[in-house]
């Protein structure tokens, strides 16, 4: 029992520091002490669930450890500011002023490729008119462009388009939402009263419905599915 | 904060119920070693009665322990301890020296080996 306790320790550390230096591409959307919980817990837990010639307290003794390791990490990166640049790594800098930093790619074995895929995902194939690339701890890049380069807000064109907020949906495929319904101030005789407009009797034939702050009405009728 | 003490806690807990099972194991197992060579040694000088009587001691209080044993240690080397008891209890009723000898040895070997596995060892870590 006490070694299952400190090999889990070790190993667990051990590939938190392994996922650290492949680089930030690695990592995800998690923290690395998350990605590699999720990575071997669940092995963790499947050998004696398919042995049973394992005591079961040779599983849950390292899934314990490991929940508890995590934890405390998870605390100490929250509090300590060196603690989540020791675990998480700090951003880097990929581009600046349209200049690629080879150095810092190199570090996190970012490919050129790489590069430029991500910043078409974002619609950027002009290098030059980027002002910062940063390459986040989460392994995600976030593109600031020049300010020229930014589109046009309603404030900088001095008009005030209609705030119309958060759409909700009233109608799931076929299933009145009441709650949602009753949020927006509206009851089911209005509802009734719109899709009869759409040529719709009954709620069941609606497949989405969606009711924003001005009261305006999306409608998608259910197909005919062969 | 409440959470990390917690986690702690817990680590600290499972460390401690650990280190307090291989000590417990090491004392269990050591004194059925102790029977089992008191047992060779009534053998050896031919008093069989008492051998089988210290063997069965030794077997008694194993099984005792079965359920503890079951949850902590690979059922599998439990299975073998428990095919040698059986083992060497007909070589001492058949009062077969030299097979009963070599049995018995291979028996305190098998408590021996469960006991370095669960010592807090460098060799064993890695």
């Amino acid at each position: 029992m006490v070694i299952a306790f400190l090999r889990t320790i070790i190993l667990y550390l051990l590939i938190i520091v392994g996922i650290r230096l492949m680089g930030k591409r690695q990592v995800g959307e998690l923290e690395p002490s998350e990605l590699v919980l999720a990575l071997i817990i669940a092995d963790l837990a499947a050998v004696p669930m398919q042995d049973f010639g394992i005591p079961l307290l040779t599983g849950i003794i390292p899934i314990f450890t490991l929940l508890c390791i995590t934890m405390i990490l998870s605390i100490l990166t929250m509090n300590s500011v060196k603690f989540r640049a020791l675990v998480c790594g700090r951003p880097s800098i990929i581009v600046e002023n349209g200049k690629i930093h080879q150095r810092e790619m190199q570090k996190n074995r970012f490919t050129l490729d790489e590069l430029m895929e991500e910043l078409r995902m974002k619609g950027i194939t002009d290098l030059s008119t980027v002002k910062y690339a940063i390459l986040e701890t989460n392994g995600q890049i976030s593109v600031l462009p020049y300010a020229n380069q930014l589109p046009v807000t309603a404030e900088q064109m001095q008009v005030t388009p209609d705030d119309v907020g958060l759409p909700l949906i009233v109608i799931n495929d076929g299933h009145v939402l009441d709650h949602n319904l009753r949020t927006r101030g509206l009851d089911r005789a209005w509802l009734q009263k719109q899709i009869s407009k759409y040529g719709i009797k009954e709620p069941d034939d609606v497949f989405l419905l969606t009711v924003d702050e001005q009261n305006r009405v999306y409608f998608s009728a259910k197909e005919v599915l062969q | 904060m409440k959470r990390l003490w917690i986690a702690i806690a817990i680590l600290l807990a499972i460390f401690s119920a650990s280190i307090w099972n291989a000590r417990f194991l090491a004392g269990f197992l050591s004194d059925l070693n102790e029977l089992l060579v008191q047992a060779e040694t009534s053998a050896e000088s031919g008093r069989w009665e008492e051998a089988l009587q210290l063997t069965s001691q030794a077997q008694e209080r194993w099984k005792s322990h079965d359920a503890y044993l079951h949850t902590v240690l690979r059922h599998a080397d439990l299975d073998q301890v428990d095919t040698s008891f059986g083992e060497v209890q007909e070589f001492l009723q058949c009062q077969e020296q030299g097979e009963y000898s070599a049995s018995n040895a291979k028996l305190m070997t098998q408590l021996m080996l469960i006991w370095e596995a669960e010592q807090l060892t460098l060799q064993n870590i890695l």
